[in-house]
């Protein structure tokens, strides 16, 4: 089984490309999101994370559109709760029309297609080691990796479990699906260890020191790419700054 | 309840980072004490996170109709403690960011001690007191599961009304705003997540009973 996310990173177009490159450009973006003023601010990180994600990284438009739309869900309801005022004892429309609530609709969107930039098109495991070049003890490091390959495994078995119980018509209903949830629950946990227990007597068989050594390609930082990701965000910040 | 990327002002996302540093620190130093001492943990410890992750990306059956996934803080914490939790709770925050999009890098701080620190201590403790008062083992689990959602989404409500005080009636009015609000989805989805829970430590008990003859 793949996640959605897992897959655009890995067979997107930036895939070969160094992870410092595009880590500099989403989190310099998502930093400029959450830091200037909502508005014109985060509306050009807006603007930038999306050109590049849709023409630089090549995220086809459908699927970057399906990303984007899972946040807003969180961010409309907050919102909800923005766009009103508690006064006299009722709920009544902020005297603000709602501008707060926009505004804060507007950074959230602006930090998730940031996040998602970084999502799209960097794989986990790239991320994670060089988050170990950067401090990341190395135990936690591995601890990591290795939940990350342990996901996939277990997703695979959720979905097998979760079949067998529809074939029997075991989430027919709420009290059905939530007895039927239990269950795989149930199912999932001793399984995780049993793969676990396997996982480590191989290892042991190999002589397994407590390192997992893995292939990691070394990608060159290109410089051009780097230069136009720190000068486009110094562009955001300078035209944020100056139109407020 | 994951706060979503962008939501929070920096100094919020800043602060809610620094609180919740020294417990995922520490959760930290004894893992890798453990993992000192038995390499071969580190297998079980990610399973552990793997299947919390898993479990938070199962579709949960809700009352209001709409489907919501379980946190599986009551039922990490039961399992393996909340100092643990609070590491995995981390790793596993990470991965629904940057593979499920849920939650966000600038607010996982908020979110670890929202669903890796508060949700686990609360499930844990209300665990160990229904035992210490002789209630009966389903009763107890169902209370830590459900208290322990709970407990997470009240805390959220408290971070977002923090950082959004209501023009008018200030914290108290934005917390009353906030909790209202994610009232409708999230106290259906404490009470079935309790259930599921139950469901699934009965069948664990059992299954353990079985092992043992």
């Amino acid at each position: 089984m793949t996640l959605f996310i897992d897959r655009l990173a890995q067979a997107g177009r930036w895939r070969r490309r160094a992870t410092a490159d595009k880590v500099v450009l989403a989190l310099g973006l998502l930093l400029l999101a959450i830091s200037l003023p909502p508005w014109p601010g985060a509306a050009l990180v807006l603007a930038v994370a999306w050109g590049a994600a849709l023409f630089g990284a090549g995220v086809p438009p459908g699927d970057w559109l399906r990303l984007n739309a899972a946040p807003l869900g969180f961010a409309l309801t907050g919102a909800a709760a923005l766009a009103v005022e508690w006064s006299d004892g009722g709920v009544h429309l902020a005297a603000d029309h709602g501008v707060r609530a926009a505004l804060v609709v507007l950074r959230t969107a602006a930090g998730a297609s940031c996040l998602l930039l970084l999502a799209a098109t960097t794989p986990t495991p790239d991320l994670l080691r060089g988050s170990r070049r950067v401090g990341l003890p190395a135990e936690i490091a591995e601890v990591a990796l290795l939940t990350w390959r342990f996901l996939f495994l277990l997703l695979d078995a959720a979905a097998a479990i979760r079949a067998a119980q529809e074939a029997r018509l075991g989430w027919q209903g709420w009290r059905r699906s939530l007895r039927s949830l239990g269950l795989l629950v149930a199912m999932l946990l001793p399984r995780a260890m049993e793969r676990a227990r396997r996982l480590e007597i191989g290892l042991a068989a190999r002589g397994f020191n407590g390192s997992l050594p893995m292939l990691s390609p070394v990608r060159p930082v290109s410089p051009a790419f780097l230069v136009a990701a720190l000068g486009g965000e110094a562009m955001v910040a300078g035209v944020s700054l100056w139109l407020s | 309840m994951h706060i979503m990327e962008g939501f929070l002002p920096a100094g919020h996302a800043l602060a809610w980072t620094v609180v919740s540093a020294p417990f995922v620190v520490a959760g930290a130093r004894r893992l890798k004490r453990m993992v000192a001492e038995r390499p071969e943990a580190r297998l079980t410890l990610a399973a552990a996170a793997g299947f919390t992750f898993v479990l938070s990306a199962l579709k949960l059956p809700s009352v209001t109709g709409s489907c919501s996934h379980p946190t599986g803080t009551g039922l990490g914490a039961i399992q393996f403690g909340p100092p643990v939790m609070a590491v995995l709770g981390t790793l596993v925050l990470l991965f629904q960011a940057l593979l499920l999009a849920h939650g966000g890098l600038t607010t996982l701080g908020a979110n670890v001690f929202s669903m890796a620190v508060a949700g686990p201590w609360v499930a844990w403790m209300i665990w160990r007191l229904a035992e210490r008062l002789g209630l009966p083992s389903a009763v107890g689990v169902f209370l830590a599961a459900s208290l322990g959602d709970l407990a997470t989404y009240g805390v959220t409500s408290v971070q977002l009304a923090l950082a959004f005080p209501d023009a008018a009636g200030g914290f108290t009015g934005a917390l009353v705003k906030f909790a209202g609000v994610f009232a409708l989805t999230q106290v259906p989805l404490a009470v079935a997540e309790g259930l599921v829970t139950v469901v699934a430590m009965n069948a664990l008990e059992e299954r353990r009973l079985r092992a043992g003859i």
